[in-house]
């Protein structure tokens, strides 16, 4: 439709003002406003004066604007309220992003949550239909992700810290899984608007599940023959895709992050004690190896632990008392082979081919202390 | 303005990405172009010829193709991290779009600011950070302070007696090296001890 330059910027000021006033229509403000007047304000505005001085275009905007910040933030809405939403490719780029074959049934049933199959069930008897709502929701699939995740998170650091205690494992199992550590990695991996929830954006809980429900999709995905090799006395074979998975996406969370600070212990010059006559070794003596500013507020002492006449772990303190303690820590971190120094984890490319013994427990500190 | 009033930041890697694997941050690109207006002549063009290749190229990118009338056209990214940007493309040529989104494509979803030191690291020390304290001997905490050892001459150069005794230590080290392979002193001794009982 070809129309002269002039009449068309008419126009074309015309509809941007209709379109401007259009979203302010939907804001709350206007909802407020609806009283027997306001019906009126409203349409004396839609019909702008044909030739609009800039001025009062100026104007215009900017006190729309300053009611619109009055109102507050517009609802976060999902995409899909703006016209531009294919769930479908959405849930197939999410698989081929992540570098996976995923089974797509599976995959789209990792997304969809309890409360979203109930919220619908609700509906449909609000609207009196007698539809069946057929969808399965991802609470199994997240069990099954879940326990994967668990087991191959145990079995890869008993793998990776074989003299560790077996509560130091637990302890840095526990920090992988828990709550903060799966929201981080999953709030990352973009499955915000896939989520399919009755409120958006969905909360934690939603995308903790979700997460786990893709790797529990995975499992079922997987068609390699390590997955489906069902010799239960091979207790060492090849990293499942779902593994790998959890591999790439879950264990890096440890990279920067001191693993024995994750273990709370309580004792550890009782528990050095213990292991070392389990060992049979000496028994520990801690010695000061420098001191300094003794009498002033901000002392430091040195303590050093000797065992069978050679320094094992030394460590700075405030008071006599810190610095022995944490000289025992640090002894324990020497002799678990957990120092700063030791080969850091095996991860990426370096881990592909890794043997994991499932059936494996590291010594317990009962084993150790009750000797 | 400077550097302390606008927002900086330190280099970031979202979540260790690349550290098992690499995935790409871009979650979708939405491309809203008018389908008469010249601005969008570019944008336009960039649909018909290039857009199947990156497509292709790219499966785990979703890329919307949004006309909306008498409109600048302009590029929306959404990252994984649920960062969004939009550029406008009304005066750029087919190739700066293509730049635009294989700039998109490789980002993170980290928004673009001056990056204070241009690496970051976990671990910062190997060895252990130094300290006052590290190649001091501990006899120094068993030393009083007014010990004359500690305010003994050190010399930069060996004394002649100092000579005589390591070319002392050296002649017998060349001799142990230059005799056949002799039995371990401990052989010796246990043979000794066989002997005399």
């Amino acid at each position: 439709m070809i129309q002269k330059v002039g009449k068309m910027s008419a126009v074309h000021n015309l509809r941007n003002i209709f379109l401007l006033h259009n979203s302010f229509r939907n804001s709350k403000h206007v909802v407020s406003m609806l009283h027997c007047s306001a019906q009126k304000y409203v349409n004396t505005v839609t019909y702008a004066p044909k030739y609009t001085s800039s001025r009062r275009k100026v104007a215009y905007l900017k006190e729309l604007y300053r009611r619109k910040l009055e109102v507050g933030p517009d609802e976060v809405k999902h995409p899909s309220a703006f016209g531009c939403w294919n769930h479908a490719s959405e849930v197939y780029a999410f698989g081929k992003r992540l570098g996976e074959e995923f089974d797509e049934q599976k995959l789209a049933q990792a997304f969809i949550q309890k409360s979203f199959v109930e919220s619908e069930k609700e509906k449909q008897k609000n609207l009196g239909l007698l539809l069946d709502v057929n969808v399965e929701d991802n609470t199994k699939l997240a069990h099954e992700g879940r326990i994967l995740a668990s087991d191959f998170v145990k079995a890869y650091l008993r793998y990776s810290y074989p003299h560790l205690f077996e509560e130091g494992i637990c302890a840095i199992h526990d920090f992988l899984m828990s709550h903060s550590t799966l929201f981080h990695v999953a709030s990352n991996l973009g499955v915000r608007d896939l989520i399919q929830s009755p409120t958006y954006p969905p909360s934690e809980e939603d995308y903790i599940t979700t997460l786990m429900a893709v790797i529990g999709a995975l499992t079922h995905s997987d068609l390699s023959a390590a997955n489906n090799d069902h010799d239960v006395t091979n207790t060492k074979k090849g990293l499942s895709r779902a593994e790998l998975f959890v591999l790439d996406f879950l264990v890096p969370q440890l990279i920067g992050r001191d693993v024995m600070e994750m273990w709370e212990l309580a004792n550890p010059m009782g528990l050095l004690v213990g292991l070392l006559r389990a060992r049979g070794l000496g028994q520990p003596e801690p010695r000061m190896l420098w001191d300094a500013a003794k009498n002033t507020i901000m002392p430091v002492y040195n303590v050093g632990i000797y065992v069978d006449k050679k320094l094992i772990g030394k460590s700075p303190g405030e008071t006599a008392a810190i610095a022995e303690e944490m000289a025992a820590r640090d002894t324990l971190r020497n002799l678990l082979g957990m120092s700063n120094s030791r080969s850091p984890l095996q991860l990426g490319d370096q881990a592909r081919h890794l043997q994991l013994d499932y059936r494996l427990r590291n010594a317990s500190v009962q084993e150790v202390t009750s000797v | 303005m400077g550097s302390s009033t606008i927002p900086s930041t330190f280099l970031k890697n979202i979540a260790q990405n690349g550290i098992g694997r690499h995935v790409c941050q871009l979650q979708r690109l939405t491309l809203s172009l008018c389908k008469s207006h010249p601005s969008s002549a570019a944008a336009r063009k960039f649909v018909e010829d290039d857009l199947l290749d990156f497509t292709k190229g790219n499966p785990g990118i979703v890329f919307y193709v949004k006309p909306r009338r008498h409109r600048a056209p302009v590029l929306t990214a959404e990252f994984l991290n649920g960062y969004k940007e939009m550029i406008d493309l009304t005066r750029c040529t087919k190739e700066e779009i293509a730049q635009w989104i294989g700039l998109m494509r490789g980002r993170s979803g980290v928004q673009i600011m001056r990056i204070r030191k241009d690496w970051h690291t976990d671990t910062p020390s190997i060895q252990g950070m130094w300290n006052p304290f590290m190649f001091k001997d501990t006899k120094l905490n068993v030393t009083d302070k007014m010990d004359k050892s500690l305010s003994e001459y050190i010399s930069k150069y060996k004394s002649a007696s100092q000579k005589l005794i390591e070319m002392k230590k050296l002649q017998k080290q060349q001799k142990e090296l230059e005799q056949p392979l002799k039995e371990s002193t401990r052989v010796i001794q246990e043979k000794k001890k066989a002997a005399s009982h």
